[in-house]
C-alpha cells in the first residue's frame, strides 16, 4: 500500500472541519495555486426536503482508502501538498462533509488534482451516508467499488 | 479457524450489530463465508450483488481464500463525500 507524505493531511473526524486552516496548511510560497473542494451537506434530495445526515465508515480502510488517493496523486500530478479530511456522524445543512485542498506551483495540477481526490473519494473510499427526512431516513444509493479481479489461483486447475 | 465479520450501512441495520467472529472450515473462500453468515440471516442473501468484500482492508474478489483471524468486510456500495 502507498502511504501519503508527512506534510499532507489525511483525517477522519467528528469534529466540524477547520477548512480555512487545512487551505492555509497546504500552502507555501513556491504554490501559485491552491484549489479547494468544499462537499457540504444540501438542504434537499429528488425533491424532498432533507433534515440532516449520518455518516459512518470503515475507518481504518476509508483512511488508508484516502491516503491512497493522495499517493497517487503525488506520483501522477505536479503538486506539493494535499489534504483530504471527512468527518463522520450527525451533520447539518450547510455544514461540511468532506474538504479537500491541494497546492501546486500552476492551477491545472491544482485543479485537476483536487477533482480526481473527490471522484475517487466518492467511489473507492468506504464511507456511507444516510439521509433523514420529514417522514423516514434513507441509505444514499452510492458507487459499488471495483473489486479485483477473481484470483486464477482459487479456481480448479484446468488442462 | 475463525474470522471477523464487519458490517456497515444498511448490512449493520439489517444484521442488528456491527462485528461478529465466524467459524469457517480452512480453506473458506469469502463467498462461502458470506453465505455462512446469510444462513443465520437470510436478509443478507439478497444484497449478494449489491456489496463487495473487503479482506484485511483491501478489496477482495468472492473467491478470494480465508485465513484464520482475516478481517472481512461486507459494504454496500458506498456514499461518502
Amino acid at each position: 500500500m502507498r502511504a501519503a507524505r508527512s506534510e499532507d493531511r489525511i483525517e477522519i473526524t467528528r469534529a466540524v472541519i477547520p477548512n480555512a486552516e487545512i487551505a492555509a496548511q497546504v500552502r507555501t510560497d513556491g504554490d501559485g495555486a491552491v484549489a479547494t473542494f468544499d462537499g457540504c451537506v444540501r438542504n434537499h434530495s429528488h425533491g424532498r426536503a432533507t433534515l440532516y445526515l449520518e455518516y459512518e465508515a470503515y475507518e481504518a480502510m476509508a483512511l488508508a482508502k484516502m491516503q491512497e488517493i493522495a499517493a497517487y496523486i503525488h506520483a501522477n500530478y505536479a503538486i506539493r501538498k494535499i489534504a483530504i479530511v471527512h468527518r463522520l456522524g450527525r451533520l447539518e445543512i450547510g455544514e461540511t462533509s468532506v474538504f479537500i485542498a491541494v497546492s501546486a506551483a500552476h492551477r491545472a495540477a491544482a485543479f485537476d488534482a483536487c477533482r480526481y481526490a473527490i471522484d475517487t473519494l466518492k467511489k473507492t473510499v468506504p464511507i456511507w451516508k444516510k439521509e433523514f427526512f420529514a417522514d423516514g431516513a434513507v441509505w444514499v444509493d452510492g458507487e459499488l467499488p471495483p473489486v479485483p479481479a477473481e484470483t486464477p489461483a482459487a479456481k480448479p486447475a484446468s488442462n | 479457524m475463525t474470522v471477523k465479520v464487519l458490517y456497515f450501512g444498511r448490512l449493520k441495520e439489517l444484521s442488528g450489530t456491527s462485528e461478529e467472529i465466524v467459524e469457517v472450515w480452512d480453506g473458506a473462500l469469502i463467498e462461502d463465508l458470506f453465505a455462512r453468515c446469510s444462513t443465520a440471516r437470510p436478509e443478507l442473501s439478497k444484497f449478494r450483488t449489491s456489496l463487495v468484500a473487503a479482506r484485511n482492508r483491501e478489496f477482495a474478489a468472492w473467491n478470494t481464500p480465508l485465513s484464520a483471524g482475516d478481517e472481512v468486510g461486507f459494504l454496500p456500495p458506498v456514499s461518502g463525500g
